[in-house]
């Protein structure tokens, strides 16, 4: 291994973006492999699971409904808890803080003369750094489950919330007990490290005078546990040493037994895919059960304790924005369908406790430190998540609303504030400059077109594309379209495609988003010649921004202002409710997903009725007319041949279902492959990113993959994406020419 | 999993079959099913119902009723609040379970709406075993980690 090689340690609080470098860095270059095949697996074992889960979608409202409702009465819960725990004959502790919740742990410990303590997995007790506490009052603290057992060993961070050690491989363990336990046992397989490692733990869970452990919810009305769990080490830890104490965060208390039941079911599919783990106890502490005397200590009577820590918890349960994340159950879903984290791990997209994009809002809260949460910047927004959370949080919203907040509290730069001054924006929200430039990529090439032979040729003068990364961190290895001399709406209007119109049929707007408008104008043309060679009367808007490109920097009053004027211009040219059209996925997105929050309630559900995807459109307008599409697209016409490789837009698939695309190129006589990963690895701006481009090359490498593996099973296939950053990113990585499904269908006509 | 006819002597031949050459075998007295059922099996050589800590460490099965199974989840569900039944279901390496087919539930939330489950002296410590202990901690997925390596269900029809 090279000098200096960050730990991974070194890199958990990532306060600057100088660290979430250098942990990148770490995570790419170390633990990437095993992170990439330890996800991948339970994120494929999840889709499994759900698939077969009776009433998912159900489970998932009253999972979010029981959480609102727990999470509004916190106050009477704790009480009520508090109540039922002593009732049982156990002891009850609310810690204001980390260092409470320590402290209280430390002094039980103290009273017991407890010499050696087992533990099952706590993220709580991560969050609190208790093992440290404990380890400085003499007592040897355990870690039984062997995920946390090898992070002991190591001492490092957990890299994920439910499998902390994801980020070693079985070598890489096996390399690590050697070193850390001098043994000449054999190692060489998962078998020979678990019986390694059961029985020297055997020994500790006899011997041990107390067990700590978390908790996945607790019951108010009578001071009942769920513990989730395969190992059965949170079960011995339970119920053999005499002493047992738990911590648990305030979020984690519903009213009763009843509310476990719909977690039960959601918490195993959503987290390793298992209709349930091998052991979901439900616990009522103290046990009514006699203390086996393993210690030969003599008879011992069982003492329960319970910590509830707030921690920050309460502070964010009063932010209207974020207290979302108290609903949190957990269960990874969110991580593992993660493209980033998928490459990644909790090490590189991750805290010193919580990872993933759930984790930043954690990360910052428990803290009380907003610059912890400066890996939510890994978060691209590609919402892959948010249809995973089994208590629907809108991840990408918090991630959007930190970054909004990271931004405020850094000082307009000079050269952010020029970049206002010369694209004519309004300087009134903080970001940087490379911010700016993106957020303001409508102004920015708006500019770019009008000039455009001239800002061409800078682009190609030598030096620009250092300048640009210099001042704006944009990769130079990035290939940057050039700018064109016609716009969408410039080649519209040039008499050509009004000739086109027909007479009659039905009537459409199609939406001139910004990104197809300036950086594929011909795509949006061939969009309006499928919608004419079938009959569609088609109107095209003004070219406006819609805000996703400030909102993906976190600059939301930027999008929000930007989604009234064209919400208010949409009323104005739309009054009759046309269906309108969008062709860009990202945009289809913001309008039907991101407008939720910033748009009131009635212009928002206007846009919703009547906004979708331009295939889809084509697709059912076949469908009404019962018309075969084939009379109109004709695939003969399409050299290439058959085959085609789809890739769905990330943010596509969580408002609409891109199997209606894929089913309509199948009516037409394609094959169709579609890949299967959950994002290109380009996400809008992300992938441009001088901090990211490594990032973005490594998630797109299963995405090549699998293309080539289509390729080598049948043959050559024509690249199809719908997205104006995925046609990029997939014509970088294969150096082939991608086609949006509109520019193939044109090439029918 | 083993369909079991409801005779002490059935259950006993099916533990035995199971448990083979493995001794001691541990037995949780049942608080559900009827005691005879155990009977028989509680007079065998190398079965033994009071164990004591070093009978614990040395246990290579155990026997306990469970009070429900789960048909959707394949789990059996173990009460572990009072007596021994949370060692005996844990700690030897192959844990034997014996469930009445009456008692089987389609999901695991049908166990909640149970009426007889808001009893607050009833079940106050359960768990939901689907299967032996195991990881993927170490790699790949392994089969016996801190407790029982294999899981066998007698259903009494």
């Amino acid at each position: 291994m090279p000098k200096h090689v960050t730990s991974p340690r070194e890199i958990a609080a990532k306060e600057s973006r100088a660290i979430l470098r250098r942990a990148i860095r770490l995570a790419l270059d170390t633990e990437s492999a095993a992170v990439r095949r330890n996800t991948r697996s339970f994120n494929l074992n999840r889709y499994g699971a759900i698939a077969v889960l009776p009433d998912y979608e159900v489970l998932k409202d009253e999972a979010r409904r029981i959480k609102e409702h727990a999470l509004a009465n916190r106050k009477a819960l704790v009480q009520r808890l508090s109540e039922s725990v002593t009732r049982n004959g156990g002891h009850f502790f609310f810690a204001r803080d980390a260092q409470e919740a320590r402290e209280y742990i430390q002094e039980v410990c103290k009273r017991h003369r407890v010499r050696s303590l087992v533990k099952g997995k706590s993220m709580t007790s991560e969050e609190i750094h208790l093992n440290a506490a404990l380890e400085h009052d003499g007592i040897r603290v355990v870690e039984t489950d062997l995920a946390e057992f090898i992070l002991q060993a190591a001492d490092e961070q957990p890299s994920h919330i439910i499998a902390p050690a994801i980020h070693y491989s079985r070598e890489r363990i096996t390399a690590l007990f050697r070193r850390k336990f001098q043994i000449d046992l054999p190692l060489d397989t998962g078998e020979d490290l678990t019986r390694f490692a059961r029985e020297r733990l055997r020994e500790d869970f006899l011997a041990a005078d107390a067990g700590i452990t978390g908790a996945n919810l607790i019951s108010a009305d009578c001071g009942s546990l769920l513990l989730v769990e395969s190992e059965a080490n949170i079960r011995l830890t339970c119920i053999v040493p005499p002493l047992h104490l738990a911590i648990s965060g305030l979020e984690k208390i519903v009213p009763s037994r009843r509310e476990f039941a719909p977690f039960i079911e959601l918490l195993a599919a959503s987290a390793t895919g298992q209709p349930l783990t091998s052991y979901t106890s439900v616990m009522q502490p103290p046990l009514a059960v006699p203390v086996v005397d393993f210690r030969g200590a003599g008879p011992a009577a069982r003492e329960f304790h319970l910590v509830i820590l707030d921690n920050g918890r309460e502070a964010l349960a009063q932010d209207a924005q974020l207290k979302e994340a108290l609903y949190c159950i957990r269960c990874s879903a969110c991580l593992n369908s993660c493209a980033n984290f998928q490459v990644l791990g909790g090490h590189g997209f991750g805290g010193a406790t919580y990872s993933g994009g759930i984790g930043a809002t954690w990360e910052a809260a428990t803290t009380g430190q907003l610059k912890l949460a400066r890996f939510s910047d890994l978060c691209t927004g590609c919402s892959r998540c948010v249809p995973q959370c089994p208590v629907r949080i809108d991840i990408p919203g918090l991630n959007v609303e930190l970054r909004s907040r990271l931004n405020e509290s850094i000082p307009l730069s000079p050269m952010a504030r020029a970049m206002c001054l010369l694209l004519g924006a309004s300087p009134a929200e903080h970001a940087s400059a490379q911010q700016m430039f993106f957020a303001h990529y409508d102004r920015v090439a708006r500019w770019g077109t009008l000039f455009a032979p001239l800002s061409n040729f800078f682009l190609k003068v030598p030096g620009s594309r250092w300048f640009l990364e210099k001042s704006f961190g944009i990769d130079r290895r990035r290939h940057l379209a050039p700018f064109p001399t016609k716009t969408w709406v410039d080649l519209c209007d040039d008499g050509v495609t009004q000739k086109l119109d027909a007479p009659q049929g039905p009537e459409v707007l199609v939406l001139a988003d910004v990104f197809t408008n300036y950086g594929a104008p011909e795509r949006g043309r061939d969009a309006l010649r499928c919608l004419h060679a079938v009959g569609v009367r088609v109107r095209l808007t003004n070219p406006l921004p819609d805000g996703r490109a400030a909102l993906s920097q976190g600059m939301i009053e930027t999008a929000r202002s930007q989604a009234e004027a064209l919400s208010r211009y949409l009323a104005a040219e739309n009054a009759r409710g046309l269906p309108l059209l969008v062709v860009e996925p990202s945009v289809l997105a913001m309008i039907l997903r991101e407008y939720l929050k910033l748009l009131p309630a009635e212009p928002f559900a206007k846009l919703q009725n009547s906004t979708m995807d331009a295939v889809q459109f084509l697709a059912k307008h076949f469908a009404e007319l019962g018309s075969e599409p084939r009379e109109v697209f004709d695939i003969r016409k399409f050299a290439p041949g058959s085959r085609v490789f789809y890739h769905a837009h990330c943010q596509q698939r969580a408002v609409s279902d891109p199997s209606n695309t894929v089913e309509f190129l199948r009516r037409l006589g394609f094959e169709v492959t579609c890949s299967q990963v959950e994002c290109c690895g380009m996400a809008g701006s992300f992938g441009y990113k001088k901090d990211f481009y490594d990032v973005s090359q490594a998630v797109s490498e299963e995405l090549v993959e699998q293309w080539k593996a289509a390729e080598s099973a049948m043959g050559p296939h024509t690249l199809i994406a719908s997205g104006v950053s995925c046609i990029e990113q997939l014509q970088g990585a294969t150096g082939r020419a991608v086609l949006h499904p509109v520019e193939l269908l044109a090439k029918l006509l | 999993m083993e369909l079991v006819a409801r005779s002490p002597e059935a259950v006993r031949d099916a533990v035995l079959a199971r448990a083979s050459a493995k001794r001691p075998i541990l037995i949780a007295a049942p608080r559900y099913l009827s005691p005879d059922y155990f009977r028989p099996l509680r007079e065998w050589e190398g079965v033994l119902s009071h164990p004591s800590a070093s009978d614990y460490r040395s246990a290579a099965v155990g026997v306990t009723e469970a009070f429900a199974a789960v048909a959707r989840t394949g789990s059996v569900c173990v009460d572990i609040g009072a007596d021994i039944a949370g060692y005996v279901s844990l700690l030897p390496r192959l844990h034997i379970v014996v469930v009445d087919i009456d008692k089987l539930v389609f999901r695991p939330s049908d166990l909640f709406r149970l009426e007889q489950f808001s009893r607050p002296t009833f079940q106050r410590s359960f768990v939901f075993i689907s299967g032996p202990s195991a990881t993927a901690d170490m790699g790949p997925l392994v089969r016996g980690v801190h407790g029982p390596h294999e899981l066998h269900i007698l259903v009494l029809s």
